[in-house]
């Protein structure tokens, strides 16, 4: 089954998308990942305010067997999460780049924007 | 390099997710685990568990060998009946947890996955070592296990078996034919609901089998059913899980199995766990169901007011009740019937309350 790539979205290597707007970046896990995590049923987000310098933790998210770390694809500060995720985790799996985002981070570096992969370039990875 | 089921392929043609378990590369699910498991609790799911062992003990000292190496008196094991059981090392600790299956002049034991050359050897080993004229025979490569298990279990099998399945009573179990097939059937499982398991030693019979049963299960919406929902079924009814519940050396004492001791034989193992049960100091399993959100690990601490008093040796995520679950060892001063204490995920404190066992009662399809 192929996996969903949105065209305006970047992506990082370890299957992270995000939405730039002018001052913060949405961010999620794309299909690719989703699929291969199988059902999400616990997120633990962090909390609205937390500092985060690139590669830090982010957030967990975790299926019946396995917990994976998600680590923050740029610097900045957590200004939103996504607090349905909370009672409806299986989201994340359903709709990984719409209802299913995970944070929304105030971007701290523009320059580390360039590091990261357009549609394309995600697609030749997986 | 990973053992295959001999189903692997029928597997992959139901698409299945695999994984490595016990040296083997077996489907860990194939819809979803929550899907499978409820499949189970309310109609019925078919599990390929050949990674488990087979071992024959033949001879004239069968059931000798068994009592001397187990925690039954193998004499009151009639035949056409079988036993849970373990077998302890002289310092009381587990090797192995098993079912032995009275067949007759013989007995077969099913240890767990990657435990036959063990448990064989150890077998043959004691047999020598107390003149007993006894052999174990490692056989599991020859075996495809199946297990059905679910409220319509039974009426899934019968529709292939001309035996009246109703009589063959709880952990009874005898050779049959289904559908052309000889097996061994035995009214077991390891999901807390009506099931039976199948040994089936022609390989290319229990291929067709599987489908045989599938198709057999279909108006009761049959599902192939893979070792995730697997653990969290047998979590839920407190089973235990060796590579789990054993790690690092535990005793039938500690992991509250002392309902399956018959001490009134003598048995390799025996004296340490007198002396323990006389020390009486020991760690027990406990069931922690969680208050807060979160879902328990193998080797989460587990404390009480700041303090490591326990450690979580199965956890997951219930699909029944949407709530964390431990199976954990904690100290005896700890662990009354609602108490409250903190498993430790990740550095965060997650409430969790002491429970009786099991997580999820009997027949808990008929109230969902």
């Amino acid at each position: 089954m192929t996996k969903e790539i949105r065209n305006d979205l970047k992506y990082t290597d370890a299957h992270e998308w995000l939405k730039i707007k002018d001052n913060t970046a949405i961010i999620g896990i794309t299909d690719y990942a989703q699929s291969e995590l199988t059902d999400i049923v616990f997120a633990e987000l962090p909390e609205v305010g937390k500092e985060l310098i690139k590669g830090d933790e982010l957030c967990v998210v975790e299926s019946v067997k396995s917990v994976s770390e998600i680590y923050a694809p740029i610097s900045g500060k957590v200004v939103r999460i996504n607090e349905k995720l909370e009672d409806t985790p299986e989201m994340i799996n359903e709709s990984p780049y719409d209802d299913g985002w995970l944070v929304e981070l105030e971007i701290k570096n523009k320059r580390e924007l360039e590091d990261l992969l357009d549609a394309g370039s995600y697609k030749k990875r997986i | 390099m990973l053992l295959k089921s001999p189903l692997n392929n029928i597997h992959k043609e139901f698409g299945a997710k695999f994984k490595e378990f016990a040296g083997f590369e077996m489907p860990i699910q194939f819809s979803s685990i929550k899907d499978e498991h409820l499949t189970v609790r309310k109609t019925v799911g078919l599990f390929d568990v050949s990674h488990m062992s087979n071992v024959w003990i033949t001879g004239k000292d069968a059931e000798k060998l068994l009592t001397l190496t187990t925690l039954e008196d193998a004499s009151k094991i009639k035949d056409g009946m079988s036993q849970y059981t373990a077998i302890l090392r002289e310092d009381g600790t587990i090797i192995d947890d098993v079912i032995f299956m009275h067949l007759g002049e013989k007995y077969m034991i099913i240890p767990n996955a990657g435990m036959s050359d063990e448990v064989t050897e150890w077998l043959n080993k004691k047999s020598d070592e107390h003149n007993i004229c006894a052999t174990a025979e490692n056989v599991s490569r020859d075996y495809v296990i199946l297990a059905i298990q679910g409220p319509n279990s039974r009426d899934t099998l019968q529709k292939l078996i001309d035996v009246d399945l109703k009589k063959v009573g709880f952990f009874a179990c005898r050779f049959i034919n289904i559908s052309d097939v000889e097996c061994i059937i035995s009214h077991t499982g390891y999901t807390g609901e009506l099931g039976f398991e199948l040994q089936i030693n022609n390989l290319e019979k229990a291929k067709k089998l599987f489908y045989k049963i599938l198709e057999a299960g279909r108006e009761f919406d049959i599902k192939p059913i893979g070792l995730g929902a697997r653990d969290t079924l047998r979590i839920e009814k407190c089973f235990l899980l060796a590579g789990n519940e054993f790690e690092g050396g535990r005793t039938p004492l500690e992991a509250i199995m002392s309902w399956v001791i018959d001490w009134n034989h003598d048995f390799i193992g025996k004296d340490s766990l007198l002396i323990q049960k006389e020390m009486g100091d020991y760690y027990r399993l406990t069931c922690l169901e969680c208050i807060d959100k979160g879902i328990p690990r193998h080797g989460c601490e587990v404390q009480n007011e700041g303090k490591k008093i326990g450690i979580v040796s199965s956890g997951t995520l219930s699909p029944c009740l949407n709530k964390g679950l431990a199976m954990a060892y904690v100290h005896p001063e700890f662990r009354e019937k609602d108490r409250i204490l903190d498993v430790i995920i990740r550095g965060k404190q997650v409430k969790a309350k002491v429970v009786k066992p099991p997580f999820v009662k009997k027949d808990w399809y008929k109230q969902n």
